[in-house]
């Protein structure tokens, strides 16, 4: 097969590839990765490129208009690579792996965060990590052997840990005790030995001369289909010190978990699907320790939450019968293994954990945000959702707990939606519509000019066009005179902000295809939990407390949700945001190995429950297509 | 009333041991309150568990089963008022009388007649029931016609006669369970109560009002017999009907065990149209057993369609047939548009395709009713399944140019389908509300 | 001791009327009401139901294309005329109601609009039953004629048809200006069929003036769907919720026409018996079957189905008396 060049601008970079490939597959092999929020199916027209010079075949996709087909814009999916070519990849077609500032970072993962009104919840740092962390270190003076104490060197290493803890049995590998003798009389008989919790035995990880017991850094990760969010902390003072997120960059390869997992029984699919994960996660652990100036070494263990899904795809494990009737996963309770058999860089010796999961589609996730919202330990009943891709519910008390998956889709992460984008700097987040000025108010995330509108956002939007009279029951916009409206081959389009006044030149608007998409997720997820109530024979109004996670955003509007129907109606104060759950529970779980044990108890005792085969809910989920809902009077303390 | 899952599983030990199959307590509950499994799978429930749970899920309503050879007519057991509730589960008997003071060469016409009375609809075999001699001449002759009957048939029976002796005889030349007995009345209790003993044969007891009813059926259960059919007299429509209603009220409402059981009703206007109204009336409202004086295919294929259509099981999805529709004026050179055979994606993309104003095929596959994702999952739309439709139904005689649509959501079957089938995929719009546009951009 | 269930229900339907006389404006003979009723079809013990459930004669403005044999027999001397057609089934068949179909106006016949105002100004003269006139269903051209027919009509409280949740402002519009009610219909599906009608009242058409149509499916063809849907609709408009208290309109006789059953000839399927019975059997079927789940209006084709029906209204009701006094 002939060899062509492609260069891509602007990262000058050019690619070697096989005649007819398209070029999406040409930058994704030169780890060029350009925005394909379907996976390459042609559907979304996110991947926009421009041909600067070459020749290409491309096929018809509805997905461009007239205007850029003259300016030489393809959609890098559905275009194959004819002659050597150069390609410009604008701005809006780039994925970006940037950072959120600090402090938006650390509202996103705080606690419980109250926005306007007080929260009864107590969250206590202390309490929470009152246990030893997954992995510690322990700083040793050992007494030299003599004629009376000749007990071999590993004996005297256990003896003296056993001093401090308790711990019955111990593992020490092969490595590690080769290099014992040295490394004892070269420190002296000073050594801190670095010990990771391996199910029920203790392990010898790293054996290390003099004393750098205080240099043991662990990292907690939430591995989400859309977003990566990763987490360095010190193990010993329990401090976070550092956060970031990225896009997950097996999104190239399928937008959700059903259409990545199709794509691993491909020819070497799953190879690379996992190259994706753990790439992205090694760049973030560079990038944690370049900015901390820590040494890679010193960084002992990595606790994983994420759906089954992500965490088969992260070991590298056959995710094929996740989707197949039983809905079998390979495992639910993975064991500690080294992070370097999965290819996680870290300490060539450290561990990586995983959150236990509960069934094909209610992973660790679902059991950290469990665990962070002690919902297992309340009295009262609680309800945890999820206002993600997979919508997952949890609803129970210390008593019994049961989750469903909701499937909402990315839609309220930003994802598959006109001007949508993720939770980070530059995201619509807050909307306020002027019935006067006719003007929308809005804040960002990080107080700059925006480049577009996060879940949250999308939430408040809603709720202030229906509000306004400008969105009928179904969603659809009505044309109103004096508003910024305009027909598309979307349908109705509504202008939020001007094209002058954003970051990105370009207008940020919302049509009715996004509307009927928001529509829909917040439906699933509506539905999802009328459902599982109903199962139980309970009622919304049963629940005293309702957690409220998810990637959306760094609040939540209450009375938007309810307006809109995606939240019950129910008082304010029952409702209590929670941010990230998975990455709080996986902080907490890295920190404690009493949590680790909690969790694994966590996910022993959640029933799962098959949404799709039970007989009311397509019915539940077509009422609740409607704004709040087709049943008026389950919203009727919502003022318009 | 019978308990949710979330009261078993307060009564269960809740230690998540797995030995029932489930794997959690809280699973075993959900499916005993379903009735779908047994008591006995989980062995650590105490007996005073087992007594509470045993008692909440006995039947309302007795089930009442009469056969004969190879057929089989079970009656009662119902569990709700509506059929929306979750489905009818016994569907009506409907039973043809014979008069004994027919003519044999009557009798023979009608038999011949009855035997044509059988029809396939939608993968089922529809036919009667039972057959009700009832007497209105001699003893001699009622026996002679049961016996010409038993001989020539091979369907259950109903005795119609409050005149015991002559039943007596009946029963003893009719094969075990495999007969009804018409009727017993508060007049003639004992010996019909001697009867039921002694053959062990379900009997239909009689009474003016539901008081008297209850009281007659009490007295019975008295005498240790349980199987009894209620008779709900037609004379009167509006009071027919209250009373069949009433009695499924009272047994699931009220538990009110004297009246929990299946009900059986004489459909005799003097008017046949009437009778099918009737028939079709007391089917929809709770009657166990119809028994008719109608033995016209048009009217007897009529009503077990109607009984079959109102006992099907409302909580499997709406489905249409699948196969090629056209909208507008589809022709040869049309693009053919790909969904499943669930109603509501089927009606969704319909309306676009109608709004858009492009003359289009619409494809229906098969999906036992899946929407189109949900399917996806399931396997039941793939390139597979959707080269079989094409197949099916003659698409390749029917469009020239080859070209089909699929949904923006499996757009991932594209080139597998274009292999399958060898024709031209184009992957339109993920949502239906995109169609119109996407067909004005095609065309 | 036995004591009754008696389930008093708290809501009621709304009372649609159809037709105006000429004390209120209009020139019909009388006026047709449905609805009312706060118990379930024919429980006279439980509640009340003031006006029992009425039929309506089918006819087109054009001659049909496929109706079988088993309706020509009745119709064929007049169907090429609706005038006529409407004066035979008002004189032969006693018709109460009647219901236009306008056909015509359908893309592919296309029938001029100004004509089927025309004929709807007509028939209003020549008959003086209450009306119900329903659209040909291609949204375009319906938008163009029922308006029409709407104003022309004005006065008579027509009952016209219909909405549904993809196009329902202009009509809405029309019905609403010129007095007369409207046919809600939704796809077998209690979601819609509600939604639809909260959005034709936030149009200003008060609840009361909307007779809902949830498709109907014929016996052997859907039948236990529409039956379920309208049991369930019933229900909740019986306990309160007014957005679906609305009577029932049931094309019981478009539907069951249609099947196989009612047509093919002995010939054909002769296990079937005879298709001059079948055919009118299965429609009548279909109709009672709708009764039992609310059917108020029934829109039925074959004389002899519903003399029939009729007579098994009458049944029911002659013993309303007799049942309270149990």
């Amino acid at each position: 097969m002939e060899k062509l060049k492609v260069t891509f601008y602007p990262y000058n970079q050019t690619i070697e590839v096989e005649k007819g490939k398209t070029i999406l597959s040409a930058a994704a092999a030169g780890g060029i990765y350009i925005n394909s929020a379907c996976g390459g199916n042609g559907i979304c027209g996110r991947c926009k490129v421009i041909l600067k010079k070459g020749v290409v075949s491309t096929k018809p996709s509805g997905m461009l208009s007239v205007k850029e087909r003259e300016n030489n814009y393809y959609l890098a999916c559905l275009t194959t690579v004819q002659s050597d070519l150069e390609v410009e990849v604008p701005p809006e077609s780039r994925l970006s792996f940037d950072n959120l500032s600090q402090e938006e970072l650390s509202s996103q993962v705080k606690n419980f965060s109250k926005p306007t009104q007080q929260s009864s919840y107590k969250s206590s740092t202390a309490e929470a990590f009152k246990n030893l962390p997954l992995v510690f270190k322990l700083y040793l003076e050992l007494p030299p052997p003599n004629l009376d104490d000749h007990i071999s060197d590993l004996e005297r290493l256990y003896r003296q840990i056993r001093m401090y803890h308790d711990i019955p049995i111990m593992q020490t590998g092969l490595a590690n005790i080769r290099q014992l003798a040295e490394t004892l009389r070269l420190a002296d008989w000073k050594v801190t030995v670095t010990l990771g919790k391996r199910d029920g035995t203790t392990e010898i990880i790293l054996i290390e001369p003099y004393d750098t017991s205080q240099r043991n850094y662990g990292l907690a990760f939430d591995i989400g289909t859309t977003t990566i969010c990763g987490q360095l902390v010190n193990l010993n003072t329990k401090e976070v010190l550092s956060t970031k997120m990225i896009y997950n960059k097996q999104a190239v390869f399928g937008p959700d978990v059903i259409t990545r997992i199709v794509y691993a029984q491909q020819d070497n699919g799953l190879e690379k699907l996992h190259q994706a994960a753990t790439e992205g996660i090694n760049e973030m652990i560079q990038k944690f320790i370049q900015e901390k100036n820590i040494d890679l070494n010193d960084i002992t263990c990595i606790l994983c939450s994420g759906n089954t899904t992500m965490i088969h795809l992260l070991l590298r494990l056959n995710p094929t019968y996740i989707r197949k009737e039983p809905y079998v996963p390979v495992a639910n309770f993975i064991p500690a293994i080294s992070a370097g058999e999965v290819g996680i860089k870290i300490n060539p010796r450290g561990l990586l954990f995983c959150v236990p999961s509960v069934s094909s589609y209610v992973g660790g996730d679902a059991v950290a945000g469990v665990l962070a919202c002690g919902m297992d330990k309340e009295k009262e009943l609680c309800l945890l959702i999820d206002i993600g891709t997979n919508g997952e519910l949890v609803l129970g008390n210390r008593d019994f707990l049961i989750s469903c998956a909701a499937s909402a889709g990315p839609a309220f992460e930003g994802s598959g939606v006109t001007s949508g984008m993720r939770a980070t700097v530059g995201a619509i987040q807050k909307t306020r519509i002027n019935s006067f000025t006719k003007k929308v108010e809005f804040s960002t995330i990080g107080g700059l000019k925006p480049c577009g509108i996060c879940g949250s956002g999308y939430i408040d939007i809603l709720a202030q066009m229906f509000k306004a009279g400008i969105l009928d029951r179904t969603g659809k916009i009505i044309n109103q005179k004096d508003w910024h409206i305009r027909d598309t081959q979307y349908g109705k389009e509504f202008v939020l902000v001007e094209k002058q006044d954003t970051a990105i030149n370009a207008d940020i608007v919302i049509n009715e295809v996004d509307i009927e998409n928001l529509k829909r997720a917040k439906a699933a997820i509506f539905a999802g939990a009328s459902i599982l109530l109903r199962h139980m024979g309970l009622d919304f109004k049963d629940v005293k407390k309702i957690f409220i996670a998810g990637g959306f955003g760094n609040y939540l509007d209450i009375q938007s949700a309810q307006i809109i129907g995606l939240l019950p109606d129910l008082e304010k104060e029952r409702f209590i945001f929670v941010g990230n759950s998975s990455l709080y529970g996986a902080r907490k779980i890295l920190l404690s190995c009493a949590d680790m044990d909690k969790a694994k108890e966590i996910a022993c005792k959640i029933t799962y429950f098959e949404l799709s085969v039970e007989p009311g809910y397509m019915e539940e989920y077509i009422a609740a297509l409607f704004f709040p809902h087709t049943d008026l009077s389950r919203f009727s303390n919502i003022n318009i | 009333m019978a308990l949710s899952g979330l009261e078993i599983y307060k009564l269960l030990p809740k230690t998540n041991c797995r030995k029932c199959g489930f794997p959690t307590c809280l699973a075993f509950a959900m499916q005993l309150a379903k009735k779908a499994v047994s008591l006995d799978q989980c062995p650590f429930l105490t007996p005073e568990t087992k007594k509470i749970l045993e008692e909440s899920s006995l039947p309302p309503i007795r089930l009442i089963t009469i056969k004969r050879e190879d057929n089989t007519l079970e009656i009662g057991n119902e569990s709700v008022m509506f059929r929306h509730e979750e489905k009818f589960y016994h569907p009506t008997g409907i039973g043809i009388i014979l008069n004994d003071d027919l003519s044999d060469g009557q009798l023979n016409e009608i038999l011949e007649m009855v035997k044509k009375l059988e029809f396939e609809r939608v993968g089922q075999r529809l036919k009667i029931d039972l057959l009700a001699i009832r007497n209105r001449s001699m003893p001699e002759r009622f026996l002679e016609v049961v016996e010409y009957v038993i001989k020539n048939t091979t369907l259950p029976l109903v005795y119609m006669s409050e005149n015991p002796s002559i039943l007596r005889q009946a029963l003893k030349i009719s094969p075990a369970g495999s007969s009804l007995i018409y009727r017993a009345t508060a007049k003639n209790f004992m010996e019909f109560a001697q009867l039921s003993k002694d053959y062990k044969t379900p009997l239909v007891v009689s009474a003016d009002n539901l008081e008297e009813l209850s009281n007659l059926t009490k007295q019975f259960n008295q005498q240790e017999i349980e199987d009894l059919v209620l008779e709900v007299k037609s004379d009167s429509a509006a009071i027919c009907l209250w009373q069949l209603t009433q009695i499924r009220r009272l047994a699931l409402k009220k538990k009110e065990r004297s009246l929990g059981y299946p009900c059986l009703v004489v459909v005799e206007t003097k008017d046949k149209d009437l009778d099918a109204l009737f028939a079709t009336t007391y089917i929809a409202k709770y009657a166990g057993i119809v028994l008719l004086d109608l033995f016209q295919p048009e009217e007897i294929l009529s009503i077990l369609t109607l009984r079959q259509n109102i006992y099907t099981d409302p909580q499997r999805p709406l489905q249409i047939e699948p196969k090629l529709y056209p909208v507008g004026n589809a022709k040869d050179d049309s693009f053919v548009l790909v969904t499943t055979n669930f109603s509501l994606t089927y009606y969704t993309v319909l309306g676009e395709v109608e709004a858009s104003k492009v003359p289009a095929y619409i494809l229906s596959v098969n999906t036992e009713g899946m929407s189109v994702l949900t399917a996806w999952a399931a396997e039941k739309f793939t390139a597979d399944t959707i080269t079989e439709a094409i197949h099916k139904h003659n698409l390749k005689e029917i469009i020239s140019r080859h070209r089909l649509i699929i949904p923006g959501y499996v757009a991932i079957l594209s080139g597998d389908l274009e292999d399958k089938s060898g024709w031209q995929v184009i992957v339109g719009p993920k949502e239906a509300a995109g169609i119109p546009a996407f067909l004005k951009n095609l065309s | 001791m036995i004591k009754e269930v008696i389930e008093n229900l708290p809501g009621l339907i709304h009372t649609v009327e159809v037709g105006a006389t000429a004390q209120q404006g209009g020139t019909r003979s009388k006026v047709i009401k449905v609805g009312g009723e706060n118990a379930l079809p024919f429980l006279f013990k439980e509640g009340k139901i003031p006006n029992p459930p009425v039929i309506a004669y089918e006819i087109w403005d054009i001659k049909p294309a496929d109706w079988p044999q088993a309706l020509g027999y009745f119709y064929s001397d007049v169907w090429g005329d609706p005038l006529e057609w409407a004066e035979k089934v008002v004189k032969e068949y006693k018709a109460d109601l009647l219901c236009l179909k306008l056909m015509g106006a359908h893309p592919e016949l296309n029938r001029d609009i100004d004509e089927e105002a025309k004929l709807v100004e007509n028939i209003l003269k020549k008959v003086n039953v209450p009306l119900i006139i329903i659209g040909c269903g291609d949204d375009a051209r319906d938008n163009l004629v029922l308006p029409l027919c709407s104003q022309v009509a004005k006065g008579e409280r027509c009952l016209f048809g219909e909405v549904t949740q993809d196009n329902y402002k202009t009509l809405t519009a029309a019905v609403l200006a010129d007095g007369h009610n409207i046919i809600a219909q939704s796809p077998i599906d209690i979601n819609i069929a509600k939604q639809l009608n909260i959005l034709i009242s936030e149009l200003g058409l008060e609840l009361n003036r909307i007779v809902i149509n949830p498709t109907v499916g014929a016996l052997g063809y859907g039948l236990e769907y529409t039956y379920s849907i309208m049991e369930r609709l019933r229900l909740a408009g019986l306990n309160q919720d007014k957005t679906v208290a609305s009577p029932f309109i049931g094309f019981a006789g478009q539907e069951s026409w249609r099947a196989k059953e009612a047509r093919a000839p002995e010939s054909e399927f002769p296990q079937w018996g005879k298709e001059g019975r079948r055919g009118y059997v299965w429609e009548m079927v279909t109709a009672a079957t709708l009764l039992l789940a609310g059917t108020d209006i029934l829109v039925m084709r074959h004389p002899q189905a519903v003399e029939k029906v009729k007579r098994y209204i009458e049944e029911f009701n002659k013993d309303k008396e007799g049942l309270c006094l149990l």
